[in-house]
């Protein structure tokens, strides 16, 4: 995102293609883009990336790695 | 730390050469004109998203877009994205595109209003200067148009 350059990014620390968490979960949905759109007062100048620090699991886990990767090859 | 998506993304796409990240020639930024509560806002997509009855995206270097209704009760959208990532957001594309998340937050007064349509277009194209000229300048006007404050761009 730093290279792009975009006007205001936040970084949303879920698996590519679930940006706003697992399928069918409204709540989490709902949850993660008020958190985004909640940030917008803190930019201030264009190229900013900031960080939501959002848990794809609840304990900061990162055993979701593995099985992206396993789903991006096999889906490739 | 974050996964490290681009090495798996540049083996992904071989043998074609790995898609280079492109800074724009006019860097963008407006001053926000309102506060949240008071802002039409529209969601923006790249996964190559549609209505079942529109034409469908053309693999890979399809520089059109759609206009997406805004209201989730008008019916289901597809993916055409060709992305390795778009089995599980098929099942259900509010994942990418939360359109119905959205709703809900005008509908809780977080937001003032959700724009009538949203925009949807291809990601990962490579033909930048084409995406600058024709298909963003596009876009904004759309966006004008719709009198939105807020775009909000999801990548795919």
């Amino acid at each position: 995102m730093n290279k792009v350059v975009a006007p205001r990014a936040v970084f949303v620390d879920h698996p590519v293609g679930r940006t706003f968490g697992p399928p069918h979960d409204r709540e989490r949905n709902v949850a993660v883009l008020a958190t985004v759109l909640a940030e917008l007062p803190e930019f201030t100048h264009p190229g900013m990336v900031r960080d939501l620090g959002c848990n794809w699991v609840r304990d900061g886990s990162r055993t979701w790695e593995e099985e992206l990767r396993a789903e991006m090859v096999r889906e490739h | 730390m974050a996964f490290e998506y681009l090495p798996m993304m540049a083996q992904n796409s071989a043998p074609r050469p790995p898609r280079i990240l492109v800074k724009p020639s006019k860097i963008a930024w407006c001053v926000l004109s309102k506060p949240l509560i008071r802002s039409r806002v529209a969601l923006l997509t790249s996964a190559a998203l549609r209505l079942p009855s529109q034409p469908p995206f053309v693999p890979r270097e399809d520089l059109s877009f759609r206009r997406v209704p805004s209201d989730p009760d008008t019916g289901p959208v597809v993916i055409d994205h060709h992305s390795g990532i778009g089995a599980v957001p098929k099942t259900d594309p509010e994942i990418v595109f939360p359109r119905a998340a959205l709703a809900a937050l005008a509908s809780n007064g977080i937001i003032g209003s959700v724009s009538p349509l949203h925009f949807s277009f291809m990601g990962g194209l490579r033909q930048h200067a084409e995406v600058e000229k024709e298909l963003a300048p596009a876009l904004g006007h759309e966006l004008l148009r719709a009198q939105v404050d807020l775009a909000l761009l999801v990548p795919y």
